[in-house]
């Protein structure tokens, strides 16, 4: 099991001068612990125009602060909007190409479309293409980054023959992710052979059924570049010794997360298509209370919050369904004072991740 | 967050009244819908919603028109304007302002659900290759729009939201959830246009249609069921949510 740490980089408002460097100080301080704690990955979202929810657009940067700043976690640039209008196919390949070699081949690559229609709008995208170009974007890139020259003539970008530079330090090149919000996304990657990056907090059920979708699938697929055939899930983390502290303190953070994210407006509510099958929505389901009446702290299922036991319990039910990896939104709306997320942080390191380490190595 | 800072007594002052939560479900047999949304600008977005609800960022005007020929209450058309919001995490549309023709069906819209509909000459009319709509009040128009090039769409393809109706209640002032239920049987995208959209006749005074979004063209059974849920509207809609029904 692995684990990582993702970013949307929420700023609460008011927005007052300095408090979007703080916060982009704070998740560099947490990427640096996490690093020497043994988390294996960072992800940093792309977003765009998302007031308060994620103020995390230029992510590269951020992830090559996060790189230059540790030495062993592998940066996850996660996910990377794969629409010309926003990235150039091009670009994505030179950035993330840079990008490993500055991390020294740490780099991992989701792949993504975007799904809210202030962000598609906001570059004036069509959002009947997207799933188009997100698919001619994929399969170009393995090939841009392998190819001593390259060229593409497709339906939403076209290249003469050009020298695609430089080239990643991953051979044949870096891991290849798509961020799975919506039912079938799943069959997507597993038909190309990507990695499956959950971003959408996902029921067990939901979770188990993508898993197993995905692993029957991906048996025959065929593949953009090298298979990666890792299923990451997403999950908030907040440990703490006391239960009823974790429980109220990592509500907290889960309500503030779900609030400006439902505030976002997804394509689906304000453009009829059959593109966008679902709005897409990231939070959490409602709250499932886990094994009523004896768990009465409200935390819903699966989620990371708690003493260490409880996430303990929740992590090896993730396991159990296959899931090879969870990323951990640390904070959200900085609710959580920076002292207690690293604190937190320490104490999942130390009580959490050896009873899967000790797994994985016995 | 953003949340709604609108004057609470402004709201009350365009309130229509609802007497009782127990009106029966109206039924509408085949209506034409004509839908145009565009952002709305030039208004900041917590200005547009009482505190009960949040702004969507941005918010959509939804202009939407019904044609309904088969009416128990009479033919008749009714034109509205919506705003997309949040009301808690749930995805909303406050109504900013109605217009409707035909005396019976003005008078059941207002009386049962709080449309708070003005009376006005609505048109809506179908060409081979666009839709028109026109909202007239007192002999000046209100409203002008078109939905250029209609394409077939799947008819799930659509989404329809709640609208929270201002009323003053037996509750007192409220906002009515009115839980449109749609059956759609004919779907059509088409390209957005207004040509004219006066903001103070429908309730949005110095907002103006900023970006077009979308529209479509529709058909089929629309049923106003009986009213569920209020929500008071000086309060975050998770503390003044009410089922009434």
């Amino acid at each position: 099991m692995r684990f990582g740490i993702f970013y949307e980089l929420s700023v609460p408002r008011p927005f007052a001068p300095g408090v979007e460097r703080s916060v982009y100080e704070n998740a560099l301080e947490q990427v640096r612990l996490a690093d020497e704690l043994g988390f294996d990955s960072v992800w940093a979202v792309e977003h765009h125009f998302l007031e308060e929810y994620s103020h995390c657009s230029a992510p590269e940067l951020f992830l090559t602060a996060c790189a230059m700043q540790t030495k062993r976690i592998r940066v996850g640039h996660g996910a990377v909007v794969c629409v010309p209008a926003m990235n150039h196919p091009v670009r994505i390949a030179e950035r993330a190409a840079v990008l490993d070699i500055l991390s020294g081949g740490r780099l991992e690559l989701g792949t993504a479309r975007s799904s809210t229609w202030t962000e598609l709008a906001g570059f004036e995208i069509d959002p009947d293409t997207t799933k188009q170009t997100w698919d001619e974007t994929i399969r170009a890139l393995p090939r841009m980054w392998t190819e001593e020259r390259f060229s593409w003539r497709g339906t939403s970008f076209s290249v003469p023959e050009r020298a695609i530079l430089p080239k990643p330090v991953q051979k044949p090149h870096p891991p290849l992710w798509v961020t799975v919000t919506s039912p079938g996304t799943e069959l997507d990657a597993a038909e190309r052979g990507i990695g499956c990056l959950g971003v959408a907090a996902a029921s067990f059920k939901e979770q188990e059924r993508r898993t197993g979708e995905y692993r029957r699938r991906i048996q025959s697929c065929t593949p953009i570049g090298a298979v990666n055939s890792q299923v990451a899930t997403l999950n908030f983390l907040y440990c703490s010794e006391d239960p009823a502290e974790a429980a109220r303190t990592g509500l907290g953070m889960l309500g503030l997360f779900t609030q400006a994210n439902t505030q976002l407006l997804f394509t689906r509510e304000a453009y009829p298509t059959r593109a966008y099958g679902s709005l897409a929505n990231l939070a959490p389901a409602p709250a499932r209370r886990e094994g009523s009446p004896g768990d009465p702290s409200g935390i819903p299922e699966g989620m990371a919050i708690g003493d260490p036991d409880r996430i303990v319990r929740a992590i090896k039910e993730w396991e159990s369904i296959g899931v090879d990896g969870v990323n951990f939104l640390l904070n959200a709306m900085e609710a959580i004072p920076q002292e207690k997320v690293l604190a937190s942080l320490r104490l999942f390191a130390r009580e959490v991740m050896p009873k899967f380490r000790k797994r994985e190595n016995g | 967050m953003l949340e709604g800072n609108a004057d609470v007594a402004a709201l009350a002052k365009r309130a229509p009244r609802l007497e009782s939560f127990e009106a029966e479900p109206l039924a509408l047999p085949s209506v034409e819908i004509l839908q145009v949304t565009y952002e709305l600008g030039g208004r900041p977005p917590e200005s547009l919603f009482p505190p009960a609800l949040a702004p969507t960022l941005p918010v959509l005007a939804v202009l939407s028109v019904w044609r309904s020929a088969d009416s128990p209450l009479g033919p008749f058309a009714l034109a509205q304007l919506r705003l997309t919001c949040r009301s808690g995490v749930r995805p909303r549309q406050l109504l900013a302002a109605s217009f409707a023709d035909g005396d019976r069906a003005r008078a059941a819209l207002n009386e049962r659900f709080a449309f708070g509909a003005r009376p006005a000459a609505i048109r809506l009319e179908r060409f081979y290759d666009r839709v028109d709509a026109r909202v007239e009040a007192d002999g000046r128009p209100l409203l002008d729009v078109r939905a250029l090039g209609p394409l077939p769409l799947a008819t799930g393809d659509l989404q329809f939201f709640s609208s929270m109706h201002p009323a003053e209640t037996p509750k007192g002032l409220r906002l009515v959830q009115v839980d449109a239920d749609l059956a759609i049987t004919r779907a059509e995208r088409a390209s957005p246009h207004v040509s004219h959209f006066e903001p103070d006749a429908f309730g949005v005074p110095g907002a103006k249609l900023a970006y077009p979004v979308a529209a479509f063209v529709a058909l089929g059974d629309v049923t106003l069921p009986r009213v569920r849920f209020v929500c008071r509207p000086d309060v975050n809609a998770f503390a003044g949510t009410e089922r009434v029904g």
